[in-house]
Formats: C-alpha cells, structure tokens, sequence
C-alpha cells in the first residue's frame, strides 16, 4: 500500500517535471531515426539507442530526482515517517524502470528486433542497475556539477566495453561483464546462465549499499541549494 | 513519555550537548528556549531519531532513539524550520500523499487546511505559497496522523501575529487533547505563554529548567517603580512584597507627593538574560 503510494507520487513527479513528455518527444525522434535507417542496420541501431538511452536513463535522471527532492527538503520528511530506505527505493527503481520499458519495447518492434522478451528483459536489468548507480551518487552530491562529473567515470565503463562489445571487439574475459550482458540481451542475443546470475547478485549488493546511502541522506537531511 | 539521561552529542571533536538530563511528561508543552546555535534543533533531532551518535540515554515513548525502528514515526509528528514538499506538487496533493505514508487513517485534509486558513489555497502549488503560508502548511502536515508527540521547530517564527494567535491555539487545541508538545524557540513571549515547562539552553547545556511562572518568581517577586518631585525628578524601586518598610513611599503617600507608580513583573528574558547573561535573540 505504502510502496503503491510512493510510487504514484514518484509518476506524478515525473510527470510534473515533464520526463514522460521528454520521453514522448524522444520516443518520436527516435523512431524516425530507425526508419531512416537501411534495415539491415536497424537491429544494431536499435540496440546502441536502447542501452544509451532508456536502459541507462536511470543514471542521469534518478539522480536529477533526488537532487531536486534534496533541495525541496523532502529527505527530512522521509526520516521522520515510517517509509523504509527500500520502499522509496523500489518506488523510483519501478517508476523509472517503467518508462524505460515502454521506450525499449516500441524501439525494439520499430527496429523488428527478434526475442521482444529478451530485449525488456535485458532493459529492465540495466535500468535497475542505472538507476541504482545514479542514486547512489545523488545521495552522496549536494550540486548538479558534481553529479555529473561522478557520473563521468560510471558511464566509461558501462558504455564503452559494452559499446564494443556489440561489434564483437571484447576480450573474452569480459563476456559476463553485466554492461556487456545488458547489451547482448538488448540486441536480442542469449546470454549464459552464469552472467545473469553475476548481474543479478551484483543488483543485490548495489541495492543493500544504495540502501545504506538513502538512510544516511535521510539522517544528514541537510538542504541544499541547485 | 520524553526520559533523557546524561546526553551528550557533538557534530565535531568539541563537545557540544553535554550532560543533559530532562524528562517530559504525557500532555505536557515542553520548550526549549535559547539563541539561536544553541543546540535546540540538533537536541530535537536528537529525540526524533536522526542523529543516533549520541551518548547517553535518550528515551522517547519507551523506545531509545537511537534504536527505533521506522514504526516509532507513526505516533511522532515533525515540523521542520523549513518546508518539507514537493515544490511543483500543490498543498493538497502533498498532503494526501505524506498522509498515505501512515498506518493510521489520515485526519481531514480539508479541515485542517481551514483551520490555518488555507483552504482556498490547497490546490495551488506549494512552489507559490509564501513563506508564512508554508509554514502553516508544514505545521499541518504535522498534525495529519494525529500523532501522540508533536515535535515543533520554531512553529511561529515568520508568522504575522494572526496567524500566529491561530498557531498557538491550535498548539493549546492539540494539548487539550491529551497531545505531548516539544517547542522549540528563541521567542520568550510564546515559551511562556504555551510552556508548562521551559529549558534554557545556551551553548548546548540546560541553564534552567521549571514552569515559566515559577523561573519569573524565582527573580524574586514583582517590583514597585515610583517618582517624585524633590530638586528635581526622582525615582525608587521597592520589591512590592516590602512596599510596607519603605518609608519614604509611605510619606510620599500620606503627603500626596507621587508623581508616578509602577508595578513591574520580569519577564522571562529578563530571567533568561538573569541566569544565561544573554539575550535571546
Ligand atoms: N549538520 C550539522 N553539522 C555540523 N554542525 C551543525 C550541523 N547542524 C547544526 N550545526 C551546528 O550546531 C550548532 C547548533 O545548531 P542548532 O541545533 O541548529 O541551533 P538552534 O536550533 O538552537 O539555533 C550551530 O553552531 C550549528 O552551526
Ligand atoms: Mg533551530
């Protein structure tokens, strides 16, 4: 009941701040951009414009939403209420997760990529991963200028070697890199039991750690100003 | 329902609250007074359980604050000295949502919003509320869960004195009902007037800790201020308890010769600056 309410709040806000318009925009131009493409390029296409964008929007985005609720004071009103650290959590990570499904899903049929349930299966474990990442950062960052420069570093390493990896440059040891998994499961490929089992253990402990970052944010609850 | 043993806290190496000890009973408004950076807000997070790093016992409806668990926060209400909503979110739907957070069922929104005077403005954006009308709001967001503590930081600073009145009854209205009040302030006339009990504290220690009325008689009772015409204007003090020893307003009396008498009570800054060597503000 409590984790169904935060997350409409969390689409509300989305809402209000005009992500889904972004996305609705975004979504357009994108389309077109596959159409204007030669259909043997498409699925490739389709697969770099997923991972880049509503697969990984968790990382830009999550934190700008919790920079901006840092700067409404809203963490205080959080410590002060009986929502637990997972809660508010789990709300983000799914209002977030959900937006970046839609996307990849009308990407992916535009694109004719094979394995649909391949591709937002693989959407969907990058957008928890990002997401995660993202507000990870955010707790720890009082302004917009240092979130990004702290995101720098996050995105070399996820987009590069996955990036390559989808043109098959990459070494063998990276295979169940989770970046790289993401991307095969993206671009509609299987992927072996033993990566997704690394991604998801690696999403777990991404999570217990996020946690303990949200409790402290929510203890300093100082303000700041963007 | 407050037992606080010994505390002591500090943000850096430098103590800080150090050895405080208070307790605050059921029904009670229980002030902390001081200047500002005194320590009131940080000994009001304290007992709200969001510092935990403190030594000592602090204990708040049975439970130690730095082991409460997030259900300690259904009977606890907290206004902050600065608004806790969402900007782009208008009163109402804040309300209704930090409202939905609770196990308790919500108090009317509607209601309260009328009982601050904000019911024609619960579906405007807090973004344009001013800042008295955010604190109203933030003050009713307190009192949604009906909780049985009522922490309040600084409720009637940047309020008009209408708005403050009605504040300060609605704080009274709460404690009629049976409410525990926690108020902090740097604003004496409020402390003595909603306070059962006051702390002074300065530099995070207790200087003083007893009713309002009991701190002003302890400066020793009223005093009489009178004036008179000898050579000039002068004028005497007498404490008004010894107004029969004073000889000389006793002939200034029989002869009709008083320009001027006043009484005095002290105020609880006279007090305050008394004990503390300091003004409040
Ligand atoms: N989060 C913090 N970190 C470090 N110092 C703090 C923090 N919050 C407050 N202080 C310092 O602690 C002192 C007391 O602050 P506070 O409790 O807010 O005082 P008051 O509410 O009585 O005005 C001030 O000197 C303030 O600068
Ligand atoms: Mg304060």
């Amino acid at each position: 009941m409590r984790l169904r309410n935060l997350f409409l709040l969390d689409m509300r806000f989305q809402a209000k701040y005009g992500f889904y318009f972004l996305y609705v925009a975004l979504t357009v131009i994108y389309v077109v951009i596959l159409l204007a493409l030669p259909q043997s390029w498409r699925e490739k296409a389709a697969a770099i414009l997923i991972f880049s964008d509503p697969a990984s929007m968790g990382l830009f985005f999550m934190g700008a939403i919790v920079l901006l609720e840092k700067s409404q004071h809203t963490p205080c009103a959080f410590a002060v209420s009986p929502v637990r650290a997972g809660e508010y959590m789990l709300a983000k990570i799914a209002s977030l997760s959900a937006i970046s499904l839609v996307v990849a899903a009308l990407l992916a049929l535009t694109a004719g990529i094979a394995h649909l349930h391949m591709v937002l299966f693989g959407t969907m474990l990058s957008s928890v991963l990002f997401t995660l990442l993202g507000m990870m950062v955010a707790t720890k960052i009082v302004s917009l200028n240092q979130f990004i420069l702290w995101t720098v570093p996050i995105e070399i390493l996820a987009f590069i070697p996955a990036i390559l990896h989808l043109w098959g440059i990459s070494p063998a040891v990276l295979k169940n890199y989770p970046a790289n998994l993401c991307m095969d499961m993206i671009s509609g490929a299987s992927v072996s039991f033993l990566g997704l089992f690394c991604t998801v253990i690696l999403i777990g402990v991404l999570f217990m750690a996020v946690r303990k970052c949200v409790i402290k944010m929510w203890q300093e609850a100082g303000g700041i100003k963007l | 329902m407050i037992q606080v043993n010994n505390l002591s806290f500090s943000y850096t190496k430098q103590p800080f609250i150090s050895g405080m000890s208070f307790s605050v009973s059921h029904g009670e408004i229980f002030g902390f007074l001081g200047p500002s950076g005194a320590g009131k807000s940080t000994l009001q997070k304290i007992l709200i359980g969001m510092i935990t790093a403190y030594q000592g016992s602090a204990m708040v409806n049975g439970v130690e604050c730095k082991k409460r668990t997030k259900d300690f926060y259904e009977d606890i209400g907290v206004d902050f000295e600065f608004s806790t909503m969402y900007e782009k979110l208008t009163a109402k739907e804040n309300l209704q949502f930090f409202s939905s957070l609770y196990e308790k069922k919500s108090r009317s929104i509607e209601e309260l919003l009328e009982m601050v005077g904000l019911d024609r403005d619960g579906d405007k954006r807090v973004s344009d509320y001013s800042k008295g009308m955010k604190s109203r709001l933030n003050f009713i967001k307190a009192l949604l869960h009906d909780p049985l503590l009522l922490c309040l930081d600084e409720p009637t600073s940047g309020l008009d004195p209408t708005n403050s009145r009605m504040m300060k009854d609605m704080i009274l209205a709460e404690k009629a009902k049976g409410k525990t009040i926690l108020l902090t302030t740097h604003n004496m006339q409020d402390a003595a007037e909603l306070c059962d009990r006051v702390a002074f504290i300065v530099g995070g220690k207790i200087c003083a800790l007893d009713s309002p009325h009991s701190l002003i008689m302890s400066k020793g009772a009223a005093a009489v201020t009178y004036t008179w015409l000898e050579n000039g204007e002068h004028s005497a003090n007498c404490p008004i308890d010894r107004i029969s020893s004073d000889e000389r307003l006793k002939g200034l009396i029989s002869e009709n010769r008083l320009q001027s008498i006043h009484s005095g009570e002290p105020t609880l800054n006279d007090i305050f600056m008394d004990i503390t060597g300091r003004t409040l503000v």
